[in-house]
């Protein structure tokens, strides 16, 4: 050991209980922020799901499109008049639409949500999606969400043993004839994918071409912003034409708008801080109060106010560190059993958990600034 | 840090010293005036509540010098800023009644965290200077013993190495014995006498523990707030008699 006296960590160890509370309510705090912002996050993540997988730079949508389940389609001919544009490479159609499954076990009836895609080019991204286009084409064929919520019947496990699956959507008898993987949200419970086709069939008050989302695929190197405006220019206000991460963040905001989710989770994140740094504080504090004639001591022998006030900061940072690290691994283990759970599409993002750390950080520096303005009285003339 | 100046350590004129105002103002001190030289071991004796641990305070920079001239260690006390102060704080080695060591640290630890106020020490030549230090005050075998393994005397013998590893200018004890037995108190005043001389450094030890006066070279006497025998014409054998006197 050749470094100078690690002072600040050999105070804050002589107790270990005290320890062990801190560095446990540290903790708590920790867990309680990971869950909040996990379940916020992986809630608003699930409502862009869908939109998230859309292939394409550019999409368009119905200009009073609110939200996936309010929407009003519009014709895909517009979409027709920006092929002229060189720097548009390809044009495609998805149709979207709640529609009514029956589940073919108990006869109950659950809304179900159904895209129709083009099965020549799909324009979205699917786990299994393009090696089963081939069989969509037939008629009243689907794939099903393997990431529905249960509730749509056994689907899964019959489908497992090659069940031939059969249920009545919209009144009309449809063939299970694969998976996919999209997952369910605030609005919706599942998914099913048909072809343009096989929607125009289930969803009987749907003209053909009455399309609600058109996607624009453009040529490498074009500029996405420039082109944006140039589409939307060519295509006029009836529909509003988005980036894919304007797409998301409109369907986000109205759920934010709609729903106190935002509000609920970022109080409960806000209520962990709190925890956090009320039981740092309280920790820190007493610690100061008890160690106060050691403080003193010190002073007298010619140790600074910065000297000490670095020293309770040191450990409020050391609290922060050890408190953060388990906090994490439990946040992580709670997270996989939610997620299997839930099927809500929650992780231990890197971003999240730098946002986290530096609120640790902050919640016990907090404390710790607070804290030392005890160490003020300590009288360095008392001691004698 | 050279010890072997030709001024004195300590000078002191016209000290006057209150605590509280109007009313409630109770002077303490009245017109203390005496010097220590160089390499002295002076002890501050006199009945409790005489003002010695206030005049020990006011040396230290721990009060603010009210009125007088105080001269300590070539800092002048009268109106010194906080910074000032903690520069001479780290010229000088303290003892206290109590040891006043950190609990949570072991003796060697206890003795080399003061190099954090010297950095020009290196981490390694601070430790091998503490561990000399507390195989000089006879500790070496209980280097990583934590304080509350020692006994009294061992603890206040780790605080007297505290004091000297800094090679202090000068060292203020105060009533560095109170809290020991006979046999303790002697080996920790002993233990600090010969340090001190060894080096040369100067002691103001405050005391009222008439065993020790054999140290001394003078003996400052307090009455009341009053020094009663000027530094200047007090040799330490009529110290020495005065107290022999008074002390049976």
């Amino acid at each position: 050991m050749s470094q100078r006296i690690p002072l600040a960590w050999l105070q804050l160890r002589h107790e270990k209980m005290k320890l062990f509370a801190a560095v446990s309510g540290v903790m708590v705090s920790v867990v309680l922020m990971w869950m909040q912002l996990g379940l916020l996050q992986a809630l608003f993540a699930s409502a862009v799901e869908f939109h998230g997988s859309v292939n394409g730079e550019l999409i368009v949508i119905h200009g009073q499109y609110e939200y996936l389940l309010r929407n009003q389609p519009f014709s895909s001919r517009l979409l027709h008049r920006v092929l002229g544009s060189p720097h548009v490479q390809e044009i495609y159609s998805i149709y979207a639409a709640p529609v009514e499954w029956k589940n073919p076990w108990n006869g109950e009836r659950r809304t179900i949500q159904c895209y129709g895609i083009d099965t020549d080019k799909p324009a979205i991204n699917l786990p299994m999606l393009d090696s089963q286009l081939a069989v969509l084409r037939q008629t009243d064929a689907f794939l099903y969400d393997r990431k529905a919520r249960p509730g749509f019947g056994p689907v899964l496990e019959e489908s497992a043993k090659g069940t031939l699956i059969e249920p009545e959507i919209n009144r009309r008898k449809m063939t299970l004839k694969g998976l996919t993987e999209i997952g369910a949200s605030f609005g919706v419970d599942g998914n099913i994918i048909v072809s343009h086709a096989n929607f125009l069939r289930l969803v009987s008050d749907r003209a053909s071409g009455e399309i609600d989302f058109g996607v624009i695929k453009l040529r490498p190197g074009a500029d996405v912003v420039e082109m944006q405006s140039q589409v939307q220019a060519i295509l006029g206000k009836e529909v509003n034409v988005l980036t894919r991460d304007e797409l998301c963040e409109r369907e986000l905001l109205y759920w934010r708008r709609a729903t106190p989710i935002g509000i609920v989770f970022s109080t409960g994140t806000f209520v962990g801080f709190f925890i956090g740094f009320i039981v740092v504080y309280q920790i820190l504090y007493t610690d100061v109060t008890t160690h106060l004639p050691h403080f003193a001591t010190m002073k007298a022998m010619g140790f600074s106010n910065g000297y000490l006030f670095r020293m309770v900061l040191s450990q409020s940072l050391q609290l922060a560190m050890l408190g953060f690290v388990p906090g994490s691994i439990i946040a992580g283990i709670l997270y996989a059993g939610l997620r299997s759970a839930t099927l809500l599409p929650l992780r231990l993002e890197l971003s999240r958990g730098i946002f986290l750390l530096a609120a640790t950080i902050l919640m016990c520096v907090i404390s710790g600034t607070l804290a030392i303005r005890k160490l003020r009285t300590a009288d360095p003339a008392d001691v004698f | 840090m050279n010890n072997i100046s030709t001024y004195p350590i300590i000078s002191a004129e016209g000290i006057n010293f209150a605590f509280g105002q109007g009313e409630l103002r109770k002077q303490i001190l009245f017109d203390i005036e005496f010097e220590i030289q160089p390499g002295e071991v002076v002890l501050l004796m006199g009945p409790s509540g005489s003002g010695k641990t206030t005049l020990l305070t006011l040396i230290a920079g721990l009060r603010t010098l009210q009125e007088g001239r105080l001269n300590v260690l070539g800092h002048s006390l009268s109106g010194a800023s906080q910074a000032e102060l903690l520069v001479l704080r780290r010229k000088i080695g303290f003892i206290f009644q109590a040891h006043n060591l950190l609990p949570y640290l072991t003796a060697l630890q206890n003795v080399q965290v003061m190099f954090d106020l010297h950095p020009e020490v290196t981490p390694v030549e601070g430790r091998d200077r503490a561990s000399r230090l507390l195989q000089q005050v006879g500790l070496g075998e209980r280097l990583h013993y934590h304080i509350s393994r020692l006994s009294g005397g061992q603890r206040q013998r780790v605080a007297v190495a505290r004091a000297l590893v800094g090679n202090p200018q000068i060292v203020l004890a105060d009533e560095p014995t109170a809290a020991l037995d006979g046999a303790s108190g002697r080996e920790v005043v002993n233990l600090l006498q010969a340090l001190a001389r060894e080096q040369n450094r100067p002691i103001l030890m405050v005391t009222h523990d008439a065993r020790v006066v054999d140290i001394a070279d003078r003996i400052l006497h307090m009455q009341d707030g009053r020094l009663t025998n000027n530094s200047r014409d007090s040799s330490p054998l009529t110290s020495l008699a005065m107290n022999s006197e008074t002390s049976t």
